[in-house]
């Protein structure tokens, strides 16, 4: 691989860029989905390519091909450059980036068992052995069971002198149960929705999740919603799980804080952000419940690894200490931007065809102190909602409106009847100024999103998030029409 | 060895099948099925009225579908040499031999089943042609229409190609060239928005795409809040567009109706929809940008979901057309999780121009866009999403005082059901995500309207 990382630096150089990186990157995947005793698909895949990317005139140029053939790299390191002198036509202000230190390392996933190689009779009998439990629920219509791995081998290299080898290992995998009522429709999944939960490391991950101890449940849930009542509309003091937490984070935390968007350049799709460079140090985000860190060292996120798309050590950051915001997620280009001297290292791209963006490594919530029966403990009357359905936020990531799996009533410090379509809605600050409490350690984890998608071309991205349960007060819940 | 594809260039249909001929006819497969995609696209992003980003790809990648009896798996490779396809090809038969039967199962798609899909060829040699330079060409016609502004957005200019190949004896292919515009145009936090696509860049205008989003963000300053509530609504294309995306997903492929988590499945045969709604999903329309067979080799028929406010039915692929009794619709989508899927969603256009919808409502509010819309409630068809770039009060037949920006929490059913007014012009979109597919819907207006909280901007 070496030689061609060198072709296409020797390539670009000599077409006069000022800066050039490439990353070589070879992924394989397994995908496997069950419904009862069925294996609905079961799809395997193997890629590799390459992606150039250069300065030249002041401007980015990206160039990418799965071909490593003849002189393909060569060609497309040529046209990284070329694509850069057109943009120089229009770029008002030359690119600059911020010192990193020359790396020259290698990193893998630790692991405990290597997931592709676990026969696929045994992975299918991980699920089926749980949806078969779940189909046996009366009521029940279909149950799902759904497993991802990914292995993602990157060598990057740049006219700097970095050469990186790192070796990203992610599992994941869960269950749903679906029931059918008249015109209705619930489910419920474990360990989350969006096929369960993922994190870095091996097949110990999904022999954790313990999926077919947790079937029962799930399953007797589902059906149960379809005779609950639905979340009530009202103002009240709202306690999450943490799965919900995470979303949660992701969307109001994790996005406004990446400045690329505070910078106004993902502003014509995914938006900007009501985050200013002026907030930093000063703006109240939440109370001073709330801790956040962008921590790309933190064992078991889809977000930890060793160095970002351009090189960059992995770091932890805090971007909320003690509810004030007092950081953001960086990269070299934009670092500079908020007079930082380092990026913090979140750029990320997915596979080697796209050009990286700025992107959330884990963000996390730190814990707080106690169980979730405490939190509850401390409600008189409210509402607990477990596992995130549906998301939307608006193009400045101020309002936002959720919707979970499942809630209950809370009365008294006590979880009471079952409420079904509980959403809620809020104003960013305002909701997060509202958190008086975190679960602790023993109730926090890693978790993670398979699909953050960002940019143009559209890139999905695995983000992490350490979470824990979270108690709000006075939110709006059950949105009426 | 097949010779290797030269840099930019689409493999064409007879270096497709050479390249696959081997390991359709792999040993210990009782079936072998191909699914072959292949793009070369360039893109330029612009913010802050510069170009910010600028990539140029090259990519393919082979689906490789194994049947050993009624035993089925899939590997996939992105390199096109016979040696990584018989890989892939060895690694699903591997995998097909460890799972459990599937006995329902259609089969791989014989000859006779596909309908003889005809490919629509909707490819333009200048468009998929299009170099860096003609792209920031354009950008520069875009940052132009709006000086003073700041001025996002991007210019996409490329080429795909898809074939279906199997040891049965199915054999299409078929590309499409697509270009796409979109800029957002910022005064001082007012904002305006415009966006276009065609699979022929000489006739998307991008300075008429940039100059809508200047107009709409000079009117948009100043903006108030609304009180949430019902409201008769005008929503242009854009807005449209989105929703009836989001219908689709939610409910027009058969799995889901059969599943019953698709609003279809309890409406079949109902007049549920305006008479002046007729939706349906149509590769070949003219505004359509798509290519002529499925996932599976079978030919795309034109399937009418809504029909003059009647409910037809969904979009179907073999495994679900034999579960309801039919034929398939040619709507495979490649993912037997998901099921059949409609790609090419087209609304059919009325007789209003956007002034005449905006005239006919006494009190309303004109919607550009919808931003971040997500699925709240499937079977209901139940959406949630804001409004962005360009939101106005209607005051008797006039657009009035511009808005800070609108939570909805709305059914498309409902939407549908009370359509007032169907606009003239159709619009085609490309997807907000991914390449394959477009959306080419009118404008329209529609009673009761569920906005439901307020934003600061």
């Amino acid at each position: 691989m070496q030689q061609h990382l060198h072709q296409a630096l020797d390539a670009a150089s000599a077409a006069h860029a000022s800066y050039a990186d490439v990353r070589i990157v070879v992924t394989a995947a397994e995908s496997l989905s069950v419904r009862g005793p069925r294996v609905e698909s079961l799809d395997s895949s193997e890629a590799i390519g390459f992606g150039v990317r250069v300065l030249a005139g002041g401007a980015w140029g990206f160039a990418a091909s799965q071909s490593l053939e003849a002189n393909e790299v060569e060609v497309v390191a040529r046209r990284a450059v070329e694509v850069a002198r057109a943009s120089a036509a229009f770029t008002n202000r030359p690119v600059e980036l911020v010192d990193e230190p020359v790396h020259r390392d290698s990193y893998t996933t630790p692991q405990r068992r290597d997931p592709f190689s676990v026969p696929i009779d045994d992975r299918v009998g991980l699920l089926t052995s749980a949806t078969e439990l779940m189909m046996k629920t009366p009521g029940v219509y279909s149950a799902r069971g759904a497993m991802d791995l990914l292995r993602q081998r990157t060598y990057f290299a740049s006219t700097e002198g970095a050469l990186i080898d790192q070796t990203i290992l992610q599992t994941g995998g869960g269950i749903e149960a679906t029931a059918v009522g008249d015109g209705e429709v619930q489910s419920r999944s474990y360990p989350g929705s969006s096929r369960g939960g993922f994190n870095t490391g091996g097949y110990e991950i999904l022999q954790d999740l313990d999926l077919a101890s947790h079937a029962e449940v799930t399953a007797e849930e589902a059906v149960a919603l379809l005779q609950a009542p639905e979340c009530p509309a009202k103002v009240t003091t709202l306690v999450l799980d943490g799965h919900q937490t995470m979303l949660q984070l992701h969307e109001s935390v994790g996005h406004p804080t990446e400045l690329d968007r505070v910078l106004g350049m993902e502003a014509a799709l995914a938006g900007t952000s009501f985050v200013g460079l002026q907030d930093i140090g000063r703006l109240r985000y939440a109370s001073e419940a709330v801790n956040i860190t962008s921590d790309a060292t933190a064992p078991g996120g889809l977000g930890t690894f060793a160095y970002d798309d351009e090189g960059v050590a992995a770091q932890c950051v805090d971007l909320v200490r003690d509810g004030v915001l007092v950081g953001l997620q960086t990269s070299r280009e934009t670092a500079g931007k908020i007079g930082a001297v380092r990026s913090n290292g979140t750029m990320r791209a997915e596979g080697w065809e796209n050009f990286p963006l700025i992107r959330m490594t884990n963000v996390n919530l730190l814990p707080g102190e106690g169980s979730l029966e405490d939190l509850l403990a401390d409600v008189d009357d409210g509402i607990y909602m477990a596992t995130n359905r549906s998301w939307s936020i608006d193009d400045k990531r101020k309002n936002f409106q959720f919707g979970c799996e499942i809630a209950w009533e809370i009365k008294n410090g006590r979880l009471t009847r079952m409420f079904k379509n509980p959403r809620y809605t809020g104003i960013t600050t305002e909701f997060w100024g509202s958190c008086d409490a975190v679960a602790g350690s023993a109730a926090w984890a890693m978790r993670g999103t398979p699909n953050c998608g960002k940019g143009q071309p559209g890139q999905t991205m695995r983000v992490g998030h350490g979470t824990a349960p979270t108690r709000f007060r006075g939110v709006s819940t059950g949105v009426s029409r | 060895m097949t010779r290797p594809i030269r840099s930019g260039e689409l493999p064409s249909h007879e270096e497709v099948r050479g390249a696959v001929e081997a390991v359709l006819g792999l040993d210990g497969a009782d079936g072998v099925e191909v699914v072959f995609s292949s793009s070369s696209i360039g893109l330029t992003r612009f913010a802050s009225s510069q170009i910010i980003q600028n990539t140029s790809r090259r990519e393919l990648q082979a689906t490789v579908k194994v049947a050993v009896d009624n035993r089925i798996a899939s590997a996939a490779t992105n390199q096109l040499h016979q040696e990584h396809l018989l890989s892939a090809g060895a690694r699903a038969l591997a995998a097909a031999r460890c799972v459990p039967p599937d006995e329902e199962w259609p089969g791989l798609t014989s000859p006779q089943e596909t309908g003889s899909p005809r490919p629509i060829e909707r490819y333009d040699e200048q468009t998929a042609g299009s170099t860096p330079l003609d792209r920031a060409a354009r950008v520069g016609t875009m940052l132009a229409a709006a000086p003073g502004a700041s001025v996002a957005g991007f210019y996409e200019t490329g080429s795909h190609a898809y074939a279906v190949l199997s040891s049965k004896g199915v054999d299409c292919y078929d590309r499409f060239s697509r270009c796409a515009a979109t800029t957002l145009v910022d005064l001082s936090g007012a904002t305006g928005w415009g966006e276009g696509s065609s699979h022929d860049c000489s006739v998307l205008d991008v300075e008429h795409v940039a100059q809508t989003a200047a107009r709409k963000a000079k009117t948009s300053s100043e903006a108030i809040p609304l009180v949430p509530g019902r409201y008769t609504v005008v929503l242009e294309a854009p807005a449209v567009g989105t929703l009836l995306e989001f219908f689709a997903y939610s409910g027009f492929g058969a799995k889901q109706v059969i599943d019953k988590e698709s609003w279809l499945a309890e409406h079949m045969g109902e007049r549920a929809a305006a008479p002046s709604v007729t939706i349906a999903d149509d590769a070949r329309h003219r505004a359509s940008v798509g290519i002529g067979f499925d996932f599976e080799g079978v030919a795309k028929k034109r399937v009418v979901i809504i029909d003059a406010g009647r409910v037809i039915g969904p979009v179907t692929d073999r495994r679900t057309a034999r579960a309801l009794g039919s034929v398939s619709s040619g709507h495979a989508s490649g993912s037997d999780e998901f099921g059949p899927y409609a790609f090419n969603v087209v609304m059919e256009p009325g007789d209003k121009s956007i002034d005449e919808l905006t005239a006919s409502v006494t009190d309303g509010v004109l919607v550009t866009r919808f931003h971040y819309v997500n699925v709240l409630d499937r079977p209901l068809a139940l959406l949630t999403g804001m409004t962005r770039d360009g939101t106005w009060r209607i005051r008797n037949g006039q657009v009035a005082e511009p808005l800070t920006n609108l939570r909805f929490t709305h059914s498309v059913p409902e939407l549908l059901g009370a359509v007032t007014g169907v606009g003239e012009e159709l619009v085609c979109m490309a997807p907000e995500f991914g390449s394959f597919g477009s959306t080419a819907v009118p404008a329209l207006a529609s009673d009761g309207f569920c906005f439901t909280s307020t934003t600061s901007h």
